[in-house]
């Protein structure tokens, strides 16, 4: 579903989403699913969701959507939710052809435009907003792919998302976060969330 | 002096690898995933490698998955860990050398179970590969050293024990743990 026409709409001509809108809205709607954050989504996502079916990408930026794979993968009975941003996606841009490649049925990939490395200083990713994420995506071979401007459409379009064939991809148009990891440090630490998701999808014998 | 290694002989020793990691976890957890197949290699091709990536195309037990950068593979075997999966990476030397902030965030500080085959593509078959004239093949096992990753050489057909031995050093240090293959696969 490429949506043409609500993705030629030119930075700023609309008013950003609040991430923390956007998030909320995604752990209401998830159900079982995973969820991988990462950067400026994670510090939102770890109050709202804390202690569940969720791993952040910590400490090897770039790399949300092919953790998410991983994941995908292994798990494909269960949908899996990465909520990625642009900065982030830059650093491994080739991530979306082995996503497309691998064509995991219940992967969906979030990305948070806002078109600058936010926890870092806000200083602008190359080529800033104008970078056409949609049409890499779909040009790698996501099932389905578009872009959304405006809460009300992300909350009308979010259970039809959540339930598509995957591999999808959704560029949100995004202010900045509140906080970022730099601004709110902690959390749990990476190897504690990846053996808490662990136990918890595998279930360990006592 | 080292010898080639047949890519059936790899093959069935990583059929053998992933049955005893899902063996394995069947007696640790109790909803391990259930697949047809035995297991996945996340692979960047690799030129020393071939033989084995080509038979592999024909392979139903092992699922491969391609990958654009050392980086996605390295993570992605991250969440297949997670999700039970067992799985090899099967690169070559310039790939970790492109790829050691993700071995160190991922497998190191994150402490996920990462098994590598490496290649060292252009080793010399008469010297060792800290003699070779090529630098990469020369920096291979010095990098390694340096992080802490365990290590060791398939340098025949009777070396292909260190496949199993180095995934499950891999799951019993929960980190990085790598066999470096010494000469092209036949």
């Amino acid at each position: 579903m490429a949506d043409k026409k609500t993705h030629d709409v030119k930075p700023h001509d609309v008013k950003p989403m609040k991430p923390e809108e956007i998030l909320n809205l995604i752990h209401a709607n998830r159900g079982t699913a995973i969820c991988v954050p990462t950067m400026t989504t994670g510090p939102h996502w770890r109050t709202i969701a804390p202690d569940d079916l969720s791993v952040g990408c910590v400490g090897f930026m770039g790399g949300a959507s092919s953790l998410g794979l991983g994941l995908a993968l292994a798990q494909p009975d269960r949908r899996v939710l990465v909520l990625d941003g642009d900065g982030s996606l830059l650093m491994q841009l080739g991530s979306l052809a082995t996503v497309a490649g691998a064509a995991p049925r219940n992967l969906v990939h979030f990305l948070f435009k806002n078109g600058v490395y936010h926890t870092s200083g806000a200083q602008g990713i190359p080529g800033g907003l104008t970078v056409d994420f949609v049409a890499m995506a779909k040009g790698a071979g996501y099932r389905m792919v578009c872009a959304i401007h405006d809460i009300g459409d992300f909350k009308r379009r979010l259970p039809e998302i959540l339930k598509s064939e995957g591999p999808i991809f959704v560029e949100l148009h995004t202010g900045l976060a509140d906080q970022t990891p730099m601004t709110a440090r902690g959390g749990v630490p990476f190897p504690k969330q990846v053996s808490n998701l662990r136990a918890k999808l595998l279930k360990p014998r006592a | 002096m080292p010898e080639s290694i047949p890519a059936t002989l790899i093959i069935d020793t990583l059929k053998d690898t992933f049955r005893e990691a899902r063996t394995a976890l069947a007696a640790e957890v109790s909803e391990p995933p259930k697949h047809s197949h035995l297991g996945w290699i996340l692979s960047v091709p690799d030129t020393h490698q071939k033989t084995v990536l080509a038979a592999l195309d024909k392979e139903e037990a092992i699922r491969t998955l391609t990958c654009a950068t050392e980086d996605e593979a390295t993570t992605i075997a991250a969440g297949l860990h997670i999700g039970g999966e067992p799985c090899v990476l099967m690169i070559q030397h310039a790939g970790l050398y492109a790829s050691v902030n993700t071995l160190r965030g991922v497998g190191m500080d994150g402490q996920v179970p990462i098994f590598y085959m490496i290649g060292l593509l252009s080793r010399e078959k008469d010297k060792d590969p800290s003699e070779s004239r090529h630098s990469m093949v020369r920096y291979a096992e010095p990098l390694l050293d340096t992080f802490g990753v365990p290590h060791a050489r398939l340098e025949g057909p009777n070396d292909v024990h260190l496949i199993p031995d180095y995934y499950r050093l891999s799951r019993a240090r929960k980190g990085p743990a790598v066999v470096l293959v010494g000469l092209e696969t036949i």
